[in-house]
C-alpha cells in the first residue's frame, strides 16, 4: 500500500511541467485550436521529449515505462490544457500492436518511439455508440491479403495520422464477441479516404473511410486487445481529467479571491464556499479513482474492466461536476472564448464522451457487480 | 505505487481475521450483520473482550499499554472487525478521551483512567453540545467556578451519547468570560455519580434511545480533573477532532452494509432491476473511491512524504454514504419497511413481522442515520472548514 511517487516518477512529471511551463502557453493553445485543431507539430515536440517511446518496449527504442508513468504524464498534459492525441498514439498504439508480426512491430514500433510515425485506434462507428463489438467495417482476405470496407468517425488527429488500427469484422455480425480483427491501414492506401474536421475541445478528428482498402492484419481475434487498449485510454484519461480539474480549481480559486462584488471578494460567500468544497471533493474522488484505474490495468481482464468501468464513471461525474460548477462560479466571463475557464470546461466534456460516457459505465459496473464489494472485491 | 499490501501486512490480516473469528460472540455479529438493537451489555462485552487482549485501544502507543500498530495495520483491524460484523467500538473512551489524558493529562490522570478505558471496564460520555450551542460549539455555557480544590458545575449539556450507561463524561466547560469565547473553556473529566448530575434520555425518530440530556446542579469536580490547563480546553479538543482520522470515513462498515444491501435487495426481487441495480452501482463506485481515498491518507501517513488533509473530506463523504446505503435498503424493502413493531428490531423477536424479519429494521435505520450528516461537525460545517483550505482565505 503505497501511492508515493518515485523520484524517476518526479522527475518525469517535472519535465513535462517544465515543457508545458515554456512551451504551451494558453495563447498557443488558442492559436492552434481556432486554425484547426492540427496536433502534430505539438505531437513532435512531446516526442523530442521522448514521451512518445513511454510505452513502447525497450527492445523498439521505447522506454518501456508502466501505467504509473502514464498517469504522471496524462495528469501534467491535462494541467496544461495541451491538444495532442498523446494517449491515443503513444499509449494505446503500442497496445495495439502488441500482438502484431515481429516484422510489423518492428517496422513501426521504433517510428512510434521516435515520433515520427503518428499511428491512432479508428474504431467508431456510427451505431455503435461505446460499444467494442458493434463493429460493421468488413475484412476480406484474397489471395494471402487482407482488404477493409467501411466507415470510422471521430478518429483522433485522424488526417494526420500516418496509419490507422483498425478494428474490422472477419467474421459474424455487429455484436458478436468473436470475429472482430485488428488492421493496420497505411495513410495513402488506395481507397482510403479522410475528412478532417475541428473538435469541441480545440483538437482535431477525422471520418475515415476505406473502400477494399489494403490492410495488414494485427490479430485475428482483437477484441480483447482493443479492449485491453481502450482501457489503458480510460486510465490515461483519467489522469488527464485530474490534471485538467486540478488546474480548472485553482483557476477558480484565483478568481473568487480576486474578483469582488457587493465590496468584498466572492470567495467570501458561503453559496459559493460550499460549492467550492463539493468541487474539492469531486475533485480528490477522481483523483483516487485514477490511481486506482493506474494500478488496476495488469490485472486479468475482468477484474480490469470493472476497475476501469469504476474508475471513468466516477471521473464522468466528477468532471461534469467541476467543468459546469467551476464555469457558474466564473459568472459572464467564464463562458467566453477569450478566457481560459471554458477551454478546461469543453475538455473536460469531450472527455466524459470518450471511451464510454457516464451512463454507460453505468450499465458497464451495473453488469459486473459482484456480492462484495470495495477495493479489494 | 502499489495497491498491495506486503507480505508482513496481509499475516498482521490474517491474524487479526483468526482472532476476530474466534473471539467475536456470534449472538452479538449475527446483531450487527442484521442491524438489530445491541444492548449496552453486548457493546461492553465486546470491549472487554478486545481489552483483555489489549486492542480496545487499538490505536494507542505502547507507552500507553496499546498494541503500537501503524496507520496500515489499524485500518487492517478496523476492516477485519466490521467485515466480521463486530460492533463498533463506543469511540468516547479509548478514542476520544484516551489521547487527550495521555497527551495533556497528568501522569496521576493517565494511571487514574487509561487502565479502565483499555480494558473496557469504564464507560465514558462526551459532554460538548449544549442546547444553545451545537455548530457554535464555542458559545458553550455550562459553568464550573474553581472554588479552592473544586470546580462548582452549573449547566446543561444535551446529545450525550449513550450518557445513560456513563459513568464518567469529559467536558467542555465555561471558566473565563475574558476575550474570545474559546479562550475560556477548560477540558475537565467529571464523575457520573457525583451529587447532582442528573441524565434525561431522548427518545428519538426511530423509537430508540441513544442520547441524552445531562444536567449539572452544583457539582463539585475535584480540581485534579482538570486536564491540562484551564482555559486552554479548546485546543485539546481540536486536537482531539484532529486525532480522528480515517476511521471518520467509516468505509469499512459500508463495505459490510452494501453487501448486506446486494442480499436484501435480491432478497426482495429488486437486484435485477435495472432502475434500482444501478443506484446500488453508483453507490459501489463511491464506496470504492472514498475507500482509495482513504488508502491514500494511510499511505500519506505510513511515509511520512506528503500530508492530505482530507479529515473534512472523510467525514462529508463517508456520512452521505452511510445514508445512501440506508436509505436504499428502506426502498429495497419498499412496504415492507411500514410496519412498525419495535419490538422486532431485538434479537429474539417471536411475533409477527407483518412482512419479513430483514425489513423490520430498515426504516428505524434510515431514520437514525439522519444523525450522520448532523453529529461530529454538521457537513455544512465540514464545506467551511474544507473551503477554508482550499480558497486559503
Amino acid at each position: 500500500m503505497d501511492f508515493d511517487f518515485s523520484d524517476d516518477q518526479n522527475s518525469l512529471r517535472d519535465a513535462v511541467a517544465r515543457w508545458v511551463e515554456k512551451g504551451f502557453s494558453f495563447e498557443r493553445r488558442h492559436a492552434i485550436a481556432k486554425a484547426g485543431g492540427a496536433a502534430r507539430a505539438v505531437y513532435n515536440e512531446l516526442a523530442e521529449l521522448g514521451l512518445t517511446g513511454l510505452a513502447v518496449p525497450t527492445a523498439h527504442g521505447g522506454m518501456g515505462f508502466g501505467a504509473v508513468e502514464a498517469m504522471v504524464v496524462c495528469e501534467e498534459l491535462g494541467r496544461g490544457l495541451v491538444n495532442a492525441p498523446y494517449a491515443q498514439a503513444a499509449l494505446m498504439a503500442p497496445l495495439l500492436l502488441a500482438a502484431a508480426p515481429a516484422t510489423v512491430q518492428a517496422e513501426w514500433l521504433p517510428k512510434i518511439a521516435a515520433g515520427s510515425a503518428l499511428i491512432v485506434l479508428a474504431h467508431q462507428e456510427r451505431a455503435a455508440r461505446y460499444r467494442l463489438d458493434q463493429v460493421q467495417t468488413r475484412a476480406v482476405q484474397a489471395g494471402g491479403s487482407w482488404s477493409l470496407s467501411g466507415a470510422k468517425s471521430v478518429v483522433p488527429a485522424g488526417d494526420e495520422a500516418d496509419a490507422w488500427v483498425v478494428p474490422a469484422r472477419t467474421a459474424g455480425a455487429a455484436g458478436d464477441a468473436t470475429g472482430v480483427g485488428l488492421f493496420l491501414v497505411v495513410k495513402g492506401a488506395a481507397g482510403a479516404t479522410v475528412r478532417g474536421f475541428p473538435t469541441q475541445d480545440g483538437a482535431r478528428a477525422a471520418q475515415l473511410t476505406l473502400a477494399s482498402s489494403p490492410a495488414t492484419l494485427l490479430a485475428v481475434q482483437g477484441l480483447p486487445l482493443l479492449e485491453h487498449a481502450v482501457d489503458a485510454g480510460i486510465a490515461a484519461l483519467c489522469a488527464e481529467g485530474v490534471g485538467v480539474m486540478d488546474k480548472l480549481l485553482a483557476i477558480t480559486v484565483e478568481y473568487m479571491n480576486t474578483r469582488k462584488q457587493f465590496g468584498v471578494p466572492i470567495a467570501s460567500f458561503q453559496a459559493l464556499r460550499h460549492r467550492i468544497a463539493d468541487v474539492k471533493m469531486q475533485l480528490e474522488l477522481a483523483r483516487s479513482m485514477s490511481y486506482f484505474a493506474s494500478l488496476k490495468l495488469g490485472e486479468p481482464a475482468a477484474q480490469r474492466r470493472r476497475a476501469l468501468a469504476q474508475a471513468k464513471l466516477q471521473l464522468g461525474q466528477s468532471m461534469r461536476f467541476v467543468g459546469q460548477q467551476c464555469i457558474q462560479m466564473h459568472g459572464g466571463i467564464g463562458v467566453t472564448d477569450e478566457y481560459v475557464a471554458s477551454h478546461y470546461f469543453k475538455r473536460l466534456t469531450v472527455m466524459e464522451m470518450t471511451f464510454g460516457d457516464t451512463l454507460h459505465q453505468l450499465g458497464e459496473v451495473s453488469s459486473r457487480m459482484l456480492d462484495t464489494a470495495g477495493v479489494f472485491a | 505505487m502499489d495497491l498491495t499490501f506486503t507480505r508482513e501486512e496481509q499475516a498482521f490480516r490474517e491474524k487479526i481475521r483468526a482472532w476476530v473469528g474466534q473471539n467475536l460472540p456470534t449472538d452479538i455479529s449475527h446483531k450487527v450483520h442484521n442491524a438489530l438493537d445491541l444492548t449496552a451489555q453486548d457493546m461492553q462485552r465486546w470491549a472487554r473482550i478486545l481489552g483483555k487482549e489489549g486492542w480496545h485501544g487499538y490505536a494507542w502507543p505502547k507507552q500507553f499499554g496499546g498494541p503500537g500498530w501503524g496507520a496500515v495495520q489499524r485500518h487492517l483491524f478496523e476492516e477485519e472487525c466490521a467485515l466480521a460484523g463486530a460492533p463498533r467500538i463506543v469511540p468516547f473512551g479509548p478514542v476520544m478521551v484516551a489521547p487527550v489524558i495521555m497527551a495533556f493529562g497528568t501522569p496521576e490522570q493517565q494511571r487514574r483512567h487509561l487502565p479502565g478505558i483499555m480494558s473496557g471496564d469504564v464507560w465514558w460520555s462526551q459532554g460538548y453540545s449544549e442546547p444553545g450551542s451545537g455548530s457554535d460549539l464555542a458559545s458553550l455555557k455550562c459553568k464550573a467556578e474553581r472554588r479552592g480544590d473544586y470546580y462548582l458545575v452549573n449547566g446543561q449539556k444535551t446529545w450525550t451519547t449513550l450518557a445513560q450507561y456513563g459513568e464518567w463524561i469529559f467536558c467542555l466547560v465555561r471558566t473565563s468570560n475574558e476575550g474570545k469565547p474559546q479562550t475560556g473553556i477548560s477540558f475537565l473529566l467529571i464523575d457520573m455519580k457525583s451529587p447532582g448530575v442528573k441524565v434525561r434520555p431522548i427518545v428519538m425518530l426511530d423509537g430508540g434511545v441513544e442520547v441524552n440530556e445531562v444536567w449539572f446542579d452544583n457539582v463539585e469536580v475535584p480540581a485534579d480533573n482538570l486536564v491540562g490547563e484551564e482555559n486552554k480546553g479548546w485546543t485539546y479538543a481540536k486536537y482531539l477532532l484532529a486525532h480522528e482520522r480515517t476511521g471518520i470515513g467509516d468505509v469499512n462498515r459500508a463495505k459490510r452494509e452494501l453487501e448486506r444491501l446486494k442480499r436484501i435487495a435480491k432478497l426482495e426481487g429488486v437486484y435485477d432491476e435495472p432502475r434500482f441495480r444501478d443506484q446500488i452501482a453508483l453507490l459501489e463506485v463511491d464506496v470504492v473511491a472514498l475507500e482509495m481515498l482513504i488508502l491514500r491518507v494511510i499511505s500519506a501517513e505510513k511515509s511520512g512524504k506528503q500530508s492530505l488533509d482530507v479529515a473534512g473530506l472523510l467525514k462529508i463523504r463517508g456520512s452521505e454514504i452511510q445514508q445512501r446505503y440506508t436509505e436504499l435498503m428502506m426502498l429495497a424493502g419498499g412496504p415492507f419497511c411500514v410496519p412498525f413493531i419495535r419490538e422486532a428490531m431485538a434479537a429474539g423477536w417471536q411475533g409477527d413481522f407483518f412482512g419479513a424479519a430483514h425489513c423490520a429494521p430498515l426504516a428505524g435505520t434510515y431514520f437514525n442515520y439522519r444523525k450522520t450528516t448532523i453529529y461530529g461537525g454538521s457537513n455544512e460545517v465540514q464545506r467551511n472548514i474544507v473551503a477554508q483550505t482550499v480558497l486559503g482565505s
